[in-house]
């Protein structure tokens, strides 16, 4: 049965879920590793209800919470990166069920190149992946970055700036821009 | 200085950036997300207050810690039947268990790779009997989270095998399911 501090922790956190698991997945760039991050988040924010009903806008002290947690586990495990027998399948796993149009040639192109995007991705650090995808993908400011992550704004735009053109020059080596 | 070329190819490179796509969370995901994070935050809450006398290094919700001395004892050795840890997991209930390796150095390029007997999962790799780590070691203690789930009520034993150029260590972990 909920308690009191179930159903508070509920009203504060839910409406910000949609969000936080965008962010979750765009860090992690896998489904099983952004629900390990996501769940990670709700339990360690559950530890602080005390300090989460005194926040006005919870949304982003959660999301820097996140991040906060992202970057510790990838220090933990400073080039963590899965080698299965089965590498293939995992990844690229965010455009398994990518929604099609009535054009079918049009949506395998599409699929096409947004595998080799996917694939350029997951070749660049991971602080380039983070900001290139925030900024470009997800609409977020420089500002609002810089208040997610503590960086510099310098630092964010010169990330960005490398970040466009390594998946320049890995997109022409791999055929994708002639 | 930009040419028309790389121009137009930053702009394709943000516009597919913008169709990048990302999943919606499963149906129910959300829900059981909030479930486990009040039941497993007020366990955290509980053991905090049970385990003050053992320092904050301890951290809550372990099952288990495995501590090797990986590069003190090359070649490999053969451990007893008998120091074989073990825990018992629920069946189909998540359990994390931390390994722990303690290196003299730091290490980059290290392999970590764990086997699992039928009927027991790491999570977010179902069906995978095996799975590798490529990773960094810091020198001093390393930790490793792995999530364990019972499909099947039979157990087996765990092996978890650390290696660095021809130096290696394997840790064995039996798991039984309740």
């Amino acid at each position: 049965m909920a308690t009191p501090n179930d159903i508070a922790f509920e009203k504060l956190v839910r409406p910000h879920f949609d969000r936080l698991y965008r962010l979750a997945w765009r860090l992690s760039g896998q489904r099983a590793e952004a629900e390990d991050l996501f769940q990670e988040l709700l339990i360690k924010a559950y530890g602080k209800l005390d300090d989460l009903v005194k926040i006005d806008e919870p949304g982003p002290w959660l999301c820097r919470v996140m991040y906060n947690l992202f970057i510790d586990e990838r220090r933990r495990f400073a080039r963590r990166r899965m080698h299965t027998v089965e590498e293939g399948e995992l990844a690229g796993d965010g455009l398994a069920g990518l929604p099609g149009t009535q054009n079918p040639a049009q949506d395998h192109e599409r699929l096409e190149r947004l595998q080799k995007l996917d694939a350029a991705l997951s070749m660049l650090s991971d602080e380039h992946r983070v900001v290139v995808l925030l900024h470009d993908t997800e609409g977020y400011k420089l500002s609002e970055i810089q208040n997610l992550t503590g960086i510099p704004v310098g630092t964010i735009k010169s990330r960005l700036h490398r970040a466009r053109a390594r998946l320049r020059e890995i997109l022409i080596n791999d055929g994708t821009f002639s | 200085m930009h040419n028309t070329d790389e121009d137009k190819q930053d702009q394709e490179i943000q516009a597919l950036l913008k169709d990048y796509p990302m999943p919606e969370a499963t149906a129910g995901y959300f829900d059981q997300a909030l479930v486990r994070a009040t039941h497993e935050g007020s366990r955290r809450q509980r053991n905090r207050w049970i385990m003050t006398g053992f320092g904050s290094a301890v951290a809550a919700g372990l099952a288990l810690w495995l501590i090797g001395g990986f590069f003190i004892t090359t070649p490999e050795l053969p451990q007893a039947e008998a120091t074989i840890p073990g825990i018992t997991i629920a069946l189909a209930e998540p359990r994390t268990i931390n390994l722990v390796f303690a290196s003299a150095e730091a290490l980059d390029a290290a392999t970590l790779t764990v086997q699992l007997p039928p009927g027991i999962e790491m999570s977010g790799f179902p069906g995978q009997r095996e799975v590798t780590w490529e990773t960094s070691l810091a020198a001093g203690k390393n930790f490793l989270p792995l999530k364990l789930i019972a499909t099947s009520p039979q157990g087996g034993e765990v092996f978890a095998t650390l290696k660095h150029d021809d130096r290696g260590r394997t840790f064995r972990l039996r798991v039984d399911v309740s």
